[in-house]
């Protein structure tokens, strides 16, 4: 009985070891269920643990950053749970989901920015570039040079004279939706690279109106307002609010998105 | 026992017969008196009458000192110019009590109008006599029967005080009492009014007002054997509202006293001794214990007391959106006032308004009594075979200190379909309740492949996707200029046959010639055809394959060739197929032929060539 008792016991060892070494060298696909089941089961400082460990290893994804940002915002953590969900948008512009909890988020953002009103243009061409990611755009871009290829083709060495008539104009089409697909795709990767926005971290922050502290205060900035960087000067950066106000913050206040 | 009925029938006679004017007798006397002490008994009728008959026994406890003493009063009055006299005759007689204890005097008879009447009943209290009074009294009686007692009696402790007098002390909650202010006063302590007079604030109580006469009538009552004459300030009926013990804090009133002053010298005596006093009274604390109610079944809708319900429901075949009202009515003694609407379930697709109560509500001395009715409306909107529930109604009664259930019976409502635009505009406004938002939270975190990949990485940028473009632009161009090569040699080979054409035609036409010579007839007619078809298959530029006799005649007229010419080149053909399969002709024939042939040839191929 006694035998019997200690046999299983060191099974049970034997199984913990070996189920620790096989954790020790985790592939992020196993870390990324487990932070997932930690969210599942809300213990969700461990879930952003583990998210974050994903993250250290150099990888990223819409998907990685919209988890993070959920447990944070389980967590309590709002600053860092709109940080993620805008990192998250950068990646994926297009997801409702990220769209629609980003918004819960911001509603626990004291500072209510009302943001100016674009043109009509640019507010549309925001919203066609926001359609799709960079590579999405990149992948149209190609597929239209292709097809535009092979109308050239068919245009130059078209017999009967409607086939190229039809392969002139489509062909002009398709050259052009290539164009402004590829100019999209640089935009949205210009976006990815440059990170100009950033979330104010500090509680509550005074906005100057130099890049010294003895200038004079503009305004008050709480946390969890969403920033654009146009300048730098030492560890000030110039911040420029959606609704057009310009000033200048110490650095450690702001993450970047 | 018969004579009892015949007292009934006799009653029940006069009753009848006096419709007009009723002959009223009654007995009246002090409720509580003192041993020993003188008290009168008096009798009343509003009609001469005439053998008097003193309650029977009466003599047994109480001693007969005088009587009887009769007197007559006459009341005049005029309403509406109708004047009617009413003489009240009344007999006195002077008592004593013979010992202590409660005694019943029964009814004394007198006959009036030459009929037997009847009496009232009374009870009197006889309690022992009271050293303090006592000598009071006595010194009274000398005084030649002055009533208005004027001596100097004390005015606290026992004399004068005020009470609360609660009908209950334990009580459950919810349950009735009956609290009486009373002024307790020595009959010999003439109180002349009231000054500033606190009632007490139940809290902790609901309260309802029992209506009393304004004017304050002092009753003899005995408390602690003493009697007193009482004034009853105020009566409420009180529901405790909360559990454990509430008090009712003391209260106060001031008292205007008629009061003797003491002589002080021989001379007072002749002036007025008599002088008006303020007395503050104050009562003392009274305490309620209050008991919670036992657990409460579902259909308790905190009624206490003793109840019965009924219902009515006012029509039980309807068309749809009639209205339909069922009365619930609860009637009884309790907290009414108190009781919530009790539910009724009613079939969901009904149209229900809020049910409306009314209450009617009496506190009398036993207690609040009265109805409650609630009305249940609401509206069929579908036609069917529906059932009322029954409404059931549970109480706690304090007696019993249970809660008792009642239950009404349940209905079965017929509806008909009622007009067709009525229930038109139902349906359209039947009830689309909104989707209903309950909470709010972020979405759930995406679950499956990650899609990981470097950070700041973007097909977009990399060598590939400029080699994709770079890549199928070159592609692009290789095709191009292979084909182009292709086309361009391809045409290089049709001028080349082109050229060459008349050549192998003429070489054809000699291999004919040789033929010819030889006399072999199949063949010789197979070259010329050879020759012509090979030739406009190179000069045309149409695969021999492609090439037969229209196809070629198109050709040619697309060219422009001569109409003589083409006709010729039909002729040449049809000659040579015709000659191929039936030998004929001899040599000249060929020749001829041949000749032909070559002349054709040489003409086609200048025209083509132009």
């Amino acid at each position: 009985m006694v035998t019997t008792m200690v046999k299983k016991y060191c099974l049970f060892l034997f199984g913990m070891l070996v189920f620790l070494q096989v954790s020790a060298q985790d592939t992020i696909q196993v870390l990324w269920e487990k932070a997932n089941a930690y969210y599942t089961t809300e213990e969700y400082q461990q879930a952003v643990s583990a998210y974050e460990q994903i993250l250290n290893s150099g990888q990223e994804s819409a998907r990685l950053y919209f988890n993070l940002g959920n447990a944070y915002y389980k967590a309590g953590d709002i600053n860092n749970a709109i940080l993620n969900y805008e990192r998250a948008k950068l990646l994926a512009p297009q997801d409702p989901d990220i769209d629609f909890n980003l918004r819960l988020a911001n509603q626990f953002v004291v500072t209510e920015i009302e943001a100016l009103p674009q043109p009509f243009f640019t507010r549309w061409r925001n919203r066609i570039i926001n359609l799709y990611p960079a590579d999405t755009w990149a992948g149209i871009s190609i597929g239209a040079f292709i097809l535009f290829l092979g109308l050239l083709g068919l245009f130059i060495f078209g017999r009967s004279s409607q086939l190229k008539r039809f392969s002139f104009w489509i062909g002009i089409l398709t050259i052009t939706v290539s164009a402004f697909t590829f100019s999209f795709a640089a935009r949205q990767k210009e976006k990815i690279n440059q990170r100009k926005h950033a979330i104010v971290f500090c509680p509550r922050v005074t906005v100057k109106s130099a890049p010294a502290q003895t200038s004079t205060d503009l305004f008050l900035l709480y946390e969890g307002v969403k920033v654009e960087i146009s300048d730098s000067v030492n560890t000030w950066k110039e911040i420029r609010l959606s609704d057009g106000n310009v000033g200048w913050l110490p650095d450690s206040c702001i993450v970047r998105i | 026992m018969i004579k009892k009925l015949l007292i009934y029938f006799s009653l029940l006679f006069i009753v009848a017969s006096a419709g007009a004017e009723i002959t009223r007798f009654e007995m009246s006397a002090p409720n509580a008196v003192e041993m020993g002490q003188q008290f009168r008994l008096t009798f009343t009728v509003n009609e001469r009458g005439s053998n008097l008959q003193l309650p029977p026994g009466l003599s047994n406890n109480f001693d007969v000192l005088m009587g009887p003493s009769t007197g007559q009063s006459t009341s005049i009055r005029t309403i509406n110019g109708q004047t009617t006299t009413e003489v009240t005759y009344s007999y006195t007689y002077i008592l004593r009590a013979k010992s202590e204890g409660e005694f019943e005097i029964r009814p004394a008879t007198i006959e009036a109008g030459g009929k037997v009447i009847e009496s009232n009943p009374l009870k009197i209290q006889v309690v022992p006599a009271q050293s303090q009074s006592q000598p009071q009294t006595q010194q009274q009686t000398p005084r030649g029967g002055e009533n208005q007692g004027s001596q100097s009696v004390d005015l606290g402790g026992d004399n004068l005080f005020l009470r609360v007098e609660m009908s209950k002390q334990n009580v459950f909650r919810g349950e009735q009492i009956i609290a009486t202010v009373k002024l307790y006063a020595d009959p010999n302590i003439p109180i002349s009014g009231f000054d500033e007079v606190n009632l007490p604030t139940y809290e902790g109580f609901y309260t309802q007002d029992i209506e009393i006469p304004n004017q304050i009538n002092f009753t003899r009552e005995v408390y602690n054997n003493r009697i007193y004459q009482v004034g009853v300030l105020k009566k409420t009926v009180l529901f405790p509202q909360q559990n454990g013990t509430i008090t009712v804090n003391p209260f106060s009133m001031t008292l205007l006293v008629q009061q003797r002053v003491r002589p002080r010298s021989f001379f007072d005596d002749f002036f007025s001794g008599v002088q008006t006093v303020r007395t503050t009274l104050t009562s003392s604390a009274v305490r309620v214990n209050v008991k919670d109610l036992p657990t409460q079944p579902a259909n308790f809708y905190g009624g206490v007391g003793n109840f019965n319900i009924s219902s009515e429901l006012s029509a039980e075949d309807v068309t749809t959106n009639d209205a339909v009202t069922l009365k619930l009515t609860i009637n009884g003694t309790g907290n009414l006032r108190l009781i919530r609407n009790p539910e009724l379930k009613l079939p969901s697709d009904f149209e229900v308004y809020d049910p409306r109560s009314t209450e009617n509500v009496r506190a009398t001395d036993n207690g609040v009594s009265g109805t409650k009715t609630v009305e249940y409306l609401f509206q069929p909107r579908f036609e069917g075979e529906y059932t009322i529930p029954s409404i059931s109604f549970a109480f706690f009664n304090p007696a019993s200190g249970t809660y008792e259930t009642l239950s009404t019976r349940e209905y079965t409502l017929r509806v008909e379909k009622g007009t067709g635009a009525q229930s038109a505009t139902v349906m359209s406004s039947r009830q689309r309740e909104d989707l209903q938002l309950i909470g709010q939270d972020i979405r759930f975190i995406k679950q499956g492949n990650p899609l990981l990949r470097v950070k700041g990485t973007t097909f977009y940028g990399t060598p590939l996707f400029y080699g994709i473009y770079g890549g199928s632009a070159l592609l692009f161009l290789i095709l191009f200029v292979m084909y182009r090569k292709k086309a361009r040699e391809n045409a290089n080979l049709a001028l080349m046959r082109n050229k060459k054409a008349n050549r192998v035609a003429i070489k054809r036409l000699k291999a004919a010639a040789g033929f010819m010579k030889k006399n072999e007839n199949e063949a010789f007619h197979e070259a010329i055809l050879k020759a012509f078809w090979g030739y406009l298959s190179d000069k045309l530029g149409i695969p021999v394959a492609h090439l037969n006799r229209d196809s070629a005649l198109a050709a040619l007229r697309e060219r422009n060739v001569d109409e003589e010419l083409t006709s010729s080149f039909v002729e040449i053909i049809e000659q040579c197929e015709f000659a191929r399969y039936a030998p004929s002709g001899g040599s000249e024939a060929r020749g001829e032929l041949y000749k032909k042939a070559a002349s054709t040839m040489s003409r086609l191929e200048k025209q083509i060539k132009r």
